[in-house]
This record gives structure tokens, C-alpha cells and sequence, in this order.
């Protein structure tokens, strides 16, 4: 399998044939040396085993880690912009606009009575 | 190296006896492969006719052979380097010859099966062919009678004469029967002889 089988049991112009092809391939051009050389190298990269992926369970923890803690920051935000809102809505029932005026159509009425209760007291 | 091995997790391990494994195939790998390479590429020329394309074909058989057969044992890898090239050359052969089917219409295929058996006798008392001619000129008709062959009796021509595989071998690497391969063998003799004998 070496290439070099010259026997003495077969014609000699055989033997004098595969010796030009053992010349042949002796003296390659530097360019071709150089793409073998790369195919050869190509070929055994793709045999290389890749590292397992430990970092992959850090990673996804920290991951985790970062989307809770900014659920948690978020929220209280949340709340303290959504809260303010919520109150005039709350104080907002439709008739909000008959009770002032009755408030202040009976504004003597309120003041009389604290005066009262402040002799009262005194 | 103990201590490092105290640190190390147990995949960690397993990646590191696995990386010591494949970096000793590789060794072995890239030195077969260096061996096998310039043959490999002089074979694929004669196939392809030009030097571009039997590169492509190299690459593509090593990649092939790395990818499937890196594992199988090391004695065993040069009949499957070989195999794997031949297979990628009957490929390149059926790509061309369907892509030169319109152009070929008219161009008279000579059939070897029409060969003479006292021609393809031997007579081992006549020095032959390319003992009377110079080195190179030697070379050259050599390689055109090569590459005038059929793919296939010059495959079993450079198998069984240049790489020294046995009829066997040679049929398992050329997927076919040993019957077929010294029919094929003895047409690549016959045919290479009146060539080298006409090119005087």
C-alpha cells in the first residue's frame, strides 16, 4: 500500500508507469501543497469536540436572577404611578359636582356650627 | 496534574480524557492524511482532467472520511479513504458526463468491450511501452493514456497497481466484485499498452 510496489512478476513498463507517478507527486507546486494542506486541515477541524456548555446553567440562573429583580423593582413604580390615578376616579361618582354646591350653599351653616362647638368647648 | 484533576468537575473530566483522545487521533489522522493527500490528488486530476476540481474532490473525500470513519481502526482507514474518494469521483463522473450529455450527442463513444483477448496477452520477454521514452515524455504519455481510461479501469489500474491493494481490497474499495475488478483491471492494461504503444 506504500505506493512503491515494484515487482519483478509483472511487465517492466508497469513497474516503470507507477514509478513516474511516484515522480509525479513528488515535486507539487507550493499552491497546491498550501490547498492540500488547508483540506487537510479543514477536515480535522470538524473532529474536534466542542467543550461542554457548563457556563449555560450560571448563565440562565443569573438570567433568571436579573428578570425577578427587575419585576420586583418595577412594581412598586407600578403601583405609586398607577395610584394617584386611582383616586379622583375614586371621589369621581357622578354626583361629585351636586355635593360641592350643596357644600357651599351650606358653608354659614358649617361655620355657625363650629363656632358653637368651640364656645361649647371654651 | 493530580491537584487539577481534584478541581475539576466531572464533566469536566470527560471533556478533558475526550480532548486527550481525539488530539492523539487527530495526530494519527493528520498523518495518514498527509501520506495519502498527493496520491489521492494525482488520482482525482486524472478523474476530474483539472487540478481545481480534484481539490474540491480531496477536501470533500477527507471531510467525508473524518466525518464517518476517524473511529474505525487505523489499518482499516486506507481502504476507506479510498472508498470514500472513489465514491466522490463516480459522482464528479455522473455530474459531468450528465452536464455533457447535449454537447456529447454526436461524439462516437468507443466501446472497450470490443477488445481483442490475444491482444490483451502480455508478453513479459518485451521491455513495453515508456522504457524507450525519455522521463517526461515518459510522463506525458503516461498520463494521457490515463486519462484516456474509463473511470472505472483506471480506478482498478491505480488501486491494485500504484496503491498495492489486493483484488479484494480493491473490489471492496471500488464497491464492486472481484471478478469485476480484473475485468476491468485486465481492459486498463490492454488499453494503456497499444496507448503507450501508439504514442511512439
Amino acid at each position: 500500500m506504500n505506493g512503491n510496489h515494484h515487482s519483478n512478476d509483472r511487465p517492466a513498463w508497469i513497474n516503470r508507469s507507477t514509478q513516474l507517478l511516484d515522480d509525479s507527486v513528488r515535486d507539487l507546486d507550493a499552491v497546491t501543497l498550501s490547498r492540500l494542506n488547508r483540506a487537510r486541515q479543514a477536515a480535522l477541524t470538524q473532529q474536534r469536540p466542542h467543550a461542554p456548555r457548563v457556563w449555560l446553567l450560571p448563565a440562565g440562573l443569573a438570567s433568571a436572577c436579573a428578570m425577578l429583580l427587575a419585576v420586583v423593582v418595577w412594581q412598586p413604580h407600578h403601583r405609586s404611578e398607577t395610584q394617584p390615578s386611582a383616586a379622583p376616579v375614586a371621589v369621581d361618582d357622578g354626583d361629585s359636582e351636586e355635593t360641592s354646591t350643596e357644600f357651599y350653599q351650606n358653608l354659614e351653616f358649617y361655620a355657625w356650627l363650629d363656632a358653637q362647638n368651640k364656645g361649647g368647648d371654651g | 496534574m493530580a491537584e487539577i484533576a481534584g478541581t475539576m468537575t466531572g464533566s469536566q473530566l470527560e471533556f478533558a480524557r475526550r480532548v486527550d483522545a481525539t488530539s492523539t487521533n487527530q495526530r494519527a489522522l493528520d498523518q495518514f492524511l498527509r501520506g495519502v493527500e498527493r496520491r489521492a490528488l494525482r488520482m482525482a486530476e486524472l478523474a476530474c482532467g483539472s487540478r481545481d476540481d480534484a481539490l474540491d474532490v480531496v477536501q470533500d473525500a477527507m471531510c467525508a472520511f473524518v466525518k464517518n470513519y476517524a473511529a474505525k481502526p487505523e489499518p482499516d482507514w486506507a481502504p476507506l479513504f479510498h472508498r470514500v474518494l472513489d465514491s466522490r469521483l463516480n459522482d464528479f463522473h455522473r455530474r459531468r458526463t450528465v452536464r455533457n450529455r447535449w454537447l456529447a450527442v454526436f461524439e462516437r463513444k468507443e466501446d472497450d468491450d470490443t477488445l481483442d483477448p490475444i491482444e490483451q496477452a502480455q508478453d513479459l520477454q518485451d521491455p513495453g511501452p515508456l522504457l524507450r521514452l525519455a522521463g517526461s515524455e515518459a510522463g506525458k504519455a503516461l498520463d494521457a493514456a490515463l486519462k484516456a481510461l474509463p473511470l472505472r479501469q483506471r480506478q482498478a489500474f491505480l488501486l491494485r497497481m500504484w496503491e498495492g491493494f489486493d483484488v479484494a481490497t480493491t473490489a471492496r474499495v471500488m464497491q464492486c466484485s472481484e471478478g469485476s475488478v480484473k475485468t476491468h483491471l485486465s481492459r486498463a492494461l490492454a488499453a494503456l499498452r497499444r496507448a503507450l504503444e501508439d504514442h511512439q
